[in-house]
């Protein structure tokens, strides 16, 4: 697996008139090995990662097909364009593969997994082979969903609440259910390696508090798979079960209890919330300072605030629940632990923003997508808190105000954060630059575009328009068709980047080991890194985000 | 047995490319057990917390569908699962004194005390066939039909229980590679952690059972 650097890169420990048939070929991890096998059985967690980044973008363009074609069917308000059915299996499809197959691993599988043992100074994740394990998993889950869908679908909605899902629904529910309960174990075998890798696995002099944030995030996040995970497992095992041999535990007519599985399902799947959104923040803490130019403002609270999301987010479920016969006790109760959620995404916004301020600014594509992300979240986190509300609840529950909520987060917030990681590590991951002036023209179409798409969301659900229904009155046509446009801009300010990145890996400029002089360990090493990460032992340096100006200012700026 | 002491082995980790010691190594390969304990613990929570509410919210119906359990084969199933965890603690102590042949008889009786509890489950299952208590069998009349909050009950219990099965199935599968592994030269010099790695594994198992039994069969027996 390991070559020796200075064979083939040290010209002068070359023998001059010896032919060297391999000596243009670089001997980072893209080049040392060629074949379809040293990829599809690789355990070098950099390739591992590129084997989920091509795979959750091909889900990603499947979940935004099953988007368009939602879209599509909402330009009129009879329902006109397709049967009911069509656009219940679209929606279906578009939530399921969105967030179990684009935005639970999105971020977490692809740079979590480069870049941890790379930013901890570690050869490589704890355990190798798992990781590669955890992708075959991952793989054969989808290939279960993927077999549903072209069977025929599925119309129960991302959530299979039962007993929709269970006695009524006459679609391929089953192998969608088997599916999804496999990919949870990916997710479950990835978050023990995080955490073990990010126990053991750290450089000496590489303490809990030189860690950059996207560890610490990803740390959180890990415990949320552990934790969580196994919950929706069980309930997804419940349904099977129900479904396939009438083991009754939430269908009525079995004896069981339809609200216990809305338990069991919101306790995996709010957390599931911060899997998706810690990682991007993780995404912000390093982008921010980067192109500030500036340290982290108030390091150790952006930090605790990853744990203080992950530890709360478990006791706010039943906000998901107001109104479908929880106590009043209870709700009342779920709602204060709810406007709780605020404090620590508030401690991190303001972090962000104070790193931002009097830094030496540079407005690159990743900022623009870091900048956004800013934005976007604290739209999506303020309206969370109108809903946390127990009697505005009432009024926008399952409207289309929860849905712009929770894509103001999942996208404006994760996709975004993933869009500007995605650039910002570019010139790590592959050795090449990308167009800037392309960067920066699709990060304003994804930007403009998502706001045309999901604001007029807002107000229609004010208004009291229901989510999932495939007809709406009249008088909601304007706002949707506007929707349906900003999602044809959004669309397009997705191709960009899936031409100008592919077009960068034979085209682009060959990218320096550090193109924006951004601190921490995966900047030390080559673009793209050895095999085994670094050449030499990696020297930790004493703070983390040493950049040239100090947060918060103290008026004199070493620069 | 005197063979234990006249072949005691070397006893040792080989140490993988990526880490940098063997202590570090061991450390990794110990928390990631636990770490997927606790996944674990979690997947079997949510129903054990289901069981005992649904306790709360009908008691008569659970103690009449609890009534039903075969408390003794469950206790009998207890005292087996306790003794294979006795047996797995040996085999564990053994591989780090290097008495290789004893230890592997240690994992054989391990696997087969599991497999005992098996065939005892699989008789218990049989015997609630027998009794009418498979609510969800459609062509077999259920005893407890008048009380539907029962089967709600008896559902949980099934799948519990067999779930438990399930990882005991898996456990026994590991156990017997990992027991082949183990009899041959040289194993406990390259990678005697295993045995201890695996030792969490099983031992969870165990608690598992000592989490079910009490919760479906003794509670207001």
């Amino acid at each position: 697996m390991s070559r020796a650097g200075t064979l083939h890169g040290d010209a002068a420990a070359r023998e001059p008139h010896t032919p060297q048939p391999t000596l243009d070929r670089p001997d980072d991890y893209l080049h040392a090995r060629s074949t379809l096998r040293s990829w599809f059985l690789t355990t070098d967690h950099k390739r591992i990662a590129l084997l989920y980044l091509a795979s959750i973008t091909a889900f990603f363009v499947i979940g935004a097909v099953a988007a368009g074609i939602v879209r599509l069917a909402l330009v009129v308000p009879d329902g006109a364009i397709m049967t009911n059915d069509t656009y219940n299996k679209a929606f279906t499809i578009h939530g399921v593969v969105m967030v179990w197959f684009f935005l639970i691993p999105s971020i977490p599988a692809t740079f979590g997994n480069f870049l941890i043992p790379l930013m901890i100074g570690a050869k490589d994740l704890a355990f190798p082979k798992l990781n590669l394990a955890s992708w075959y998993v991952f793989m054969t889950g989808a290939l279960f969903t993927l077999i549903s869908v072209v069977l025929g679908g599925v119309d129960t909605g991302w959530t299979f609440y039962a007993p929709l899902s269970t006695a009524f629904s006459n679609t391929w529910v089953l192998p969608a259910l088997i599916g999804v309960t496999i990919v949870g174990f990916s997710s479950i075998l990835t978050g023990l390696n995080f955490v073990v890798t990010i126990h053991t696995m750290r450089a000496p002099g590489m303490t809990w508090f030189r860690l950059p944030i996207f560890v610490w995030t990803h740390y959180a996040t890990s415990l949320i798979f552990l934790l969580a995970t196994p919950v929706i497992t069980l309930a997804l095992i419940l349904l099977i079960a129900e479904r396939a041999f009438h083991v009754g535990v939430f269908d009525p007519a079995y004896g069981g209890d339809p609200v216990l599985f809305q338990h069991l399902f919101w306790f995996y799947s709010h957390p599931a919330v911060y899997i998706m959104v810690l990682p991007g923040m993780g995404v912000i803490s390093e982008i921010v300072p980067a192109f500030a130019q500036k340290k982290l403002f108030g390091y150790r609270f952006v930090a605790y605030a990853a744990i203080g999301l992950a530890s709360v987010t478990f006791f706010v479920w039943g906000h998901h629940m107001f109104v479908n016969g929880q106590s009043d006790l209870a709700s009342l109760a779920f709602s204060a632990l709810s406007f709780a959620v605020a404090v620590p995404s508030a401690v991190k916004v303001y972090n962000w923003t104070a790193t931002i301020h009097k830094g030496n600014l540079r407005l690159d594509t990743p900022m623009l997508y870091a900048m956004g992300y800013i934005g976007l979240f604290v739209l999506g986190g303020l309206t969370g808190l109108y809903l946390a509300t127990l009697a505005i609840n009432q009024h926008i529950h399952a409207t289309y105000f929860v849905v712009a909520h929770f894509h103001y987060i999942m996208v404006g917030g994760t996709v975004l954060a993933f869009l500007g990681g995605l650039h910002f590590w570019w010139p790590k991951i592959t050795g090449r630059m990308y167009n800037e002036a392309w960067g920066r023209i699709s990060a304003l179409f994804i930007f403009v575009g998502f706001n045309v798409t999901f604001f007029p969301q807002f107000i229609l659900g004010y208004l009291g328009m229901p989510r999932r229904y495939a007809t709406y009155p009249p008088e909601f046509q304007l706002l949707n068709v506007l929707s349906s446009v900003g999602s044809t801009i959004l669309a397009a300010g997705y191709l960009f980047p899936m031409v100008y990145l592919v077009y960068s890996l034979w085209f682009g400029r060959k990218a320096p080991a550090n193109p924006w002089d951004a601190k921490g360990l995966e900047w030390e090493t080559t673009s793209p890194p050895p095999p085994h990460n670094f050449s030499g032992a990696p020297r930790v340096p004493d703070v983390p985000y040493d950049y040239p100006i100090q947060a918060p200012e103290t008026g004199s700026h070493h620069t | 047995m005197s063979a234990g002491t006249v072949d005691a082995q070397p006893v040792g980790v080989e140490r993988v490319e990526h880490f940098a010691t063997v202590a570090q190594q061991r450390h990794a390969a110990t928390l990631g057990m636990w770490v997927w304990l606790l996944t674990e613990l979690l997947l079997f929570s949510g129903l054990f917390l289901v069981a005992l509410i649904l306790r709360l919210l009908h008691p008569e119906a659970v103690q009449a569908a609890a009534g039903h359990l075969k408390f003794w084969i469950g206790a009998a199933n207890t005292v087996v699962l306790l003794c294979s965890s006795l047996t797995m603690s040996a085999a564990i102590e053994l591989s780090r004194l290097g008495w290789q042949r004893l230890m592997v008889a240690c994992l054989l009786a391990t696997a087969s005390l599991g497999t005992l509890f098996l065939m005892l489950k699989g008789y218990e299952y049989y015997a609630d066939y027998e009794e009418h208590m498979m609510p969800f069998l459609a062509g077999r009349p259920y005893a407890l039909a008048e009380q539907p909050a029962t089967r709600l009950f008896v559902n949980l219990y099934y799948v519990a229980t067999a779930l438990h099965a399930v990882h005991l199935v898996t456990g026994i599968a590991i156990l017997l590679g990992i027991t082949w592994k183990a009899s041959r030269p040289g194993f406990l010099g390259r990678h005697q952690n295993w045995i201890e790695v695996y030792g969490l594994y099983w031992h969870f198992i165990d608690l598992i059972w000592i989490i079910a039994f009490p919760v479906l069969y003794v509670v207001n027996r």
